[in-house]
């Protein structure tokens, strides 16, 4: 990675400081990465290290801030993450049930409700990936 | 005294539990005053520990909120620290802790033949 770029990214990860810290230590920071390239050190771990110490800014409660923010950040976090561990759980499955059956009817579809006469009433039984039976 | 309000009791080692990079920050500012790049050097030397500078940064505010050290008038776009009277103290206690530590452990060794 050349020079400018290496000092773009830096400045790209100063960036993700809160406002109060940049105005504190963002151009003794920028001015440090520099020093440390030109002694050898690896751009990359001064930027994972600049990236982890934004991360740990913004997730450690301060005097200033209030609780409620850094919880919030932490619970969209997880909802996000949980949202997509779902999303990806239930397409596995639903994605190999439509390629095991090519052309399945519409009662065996994945979800559509079964109807099976049970002790003289209608019971209504809704499969995720099908019935099981063979169509 | 921002070490005696928070702890509430002299002598406790309020470093303990501050990790690694905070103690050796107060070890390298204990000589004399130092901005961000001579203490990730001298710490390179005396720990050979090299300290990333977001690491550095983290502790030096941790550092100054517990009122261990103080910023001093910036030179240039430097800003050096230097460790005060509470922040020497805690030092000390935190040495003398890893001192006893260190004997019992190299006593045990020589108990234990090893």
């Amino acid at each position: 990675m050349d020079d400018s770029r290496t000092a773009r990214l830096i400045q790209v990860l100063l960036r993700c400081y809160p406002a109060r810290w940049r105005r504190r230590h963002g151009d003794e920071a920028a001015e440090l990465a520099a020093l440390l390239i030109g002694d050898g050190t690896p751009p990359g771990s001064i930027a994972w290290s600049y990236l982890a110490g934004a991360a740990r800014e913004w997730l450690t409660p301060r005097p200033g801030r209030r609780l409620s923010t850094v919880a919030c950040a932490l619970l969209a976090a997880t909802c996000v993450l949980g949202v997509s561990a779902g999303l990806l759980a239930s397409a596995g499955p639903a994605r190999a049930a439509s390629t095991s059956q090519p052309s399945p009817r519409a009662h065996c579809r994945p979800g559509s409700p079964e109807v099976i006469p049970a002790q003289g009433r209608s019971q209504v039984i809704t499969g995720v990936a099908g019935h099981g039976r063979s169509c | 005294m921002a070490v005696g309000r928070r702890d509430g009791r002299a002598g406790q080692d309020v470093l303990r539990r501050a990790g690694e990079a905070s103690v050796l920050i107060l070890i390298s500012l204990a000589d004399g005053p130092k901005h961000g790049y001579a203490l990730i050097q001298d710490i390179k030397e005396l720990a050979d520990v090299e300290l990333g500078p977001g690491t550095l940064y983290g502790a030096l505010d941790r550092l100054e909120r517990l009122g261990l050290i103080e910023p001093l008038p910036a030179e240039d776009r430097r800003h050096p620290y230097r460790i005060t009277a509470p922040g020497a103290a805690a030092l000390r206690v935190h040495l003398d802790s890893a001192e006893r530590v260190s004997a019992a452990g190299r006593l045990r060794l020589q108990l234990g033949g090893i």
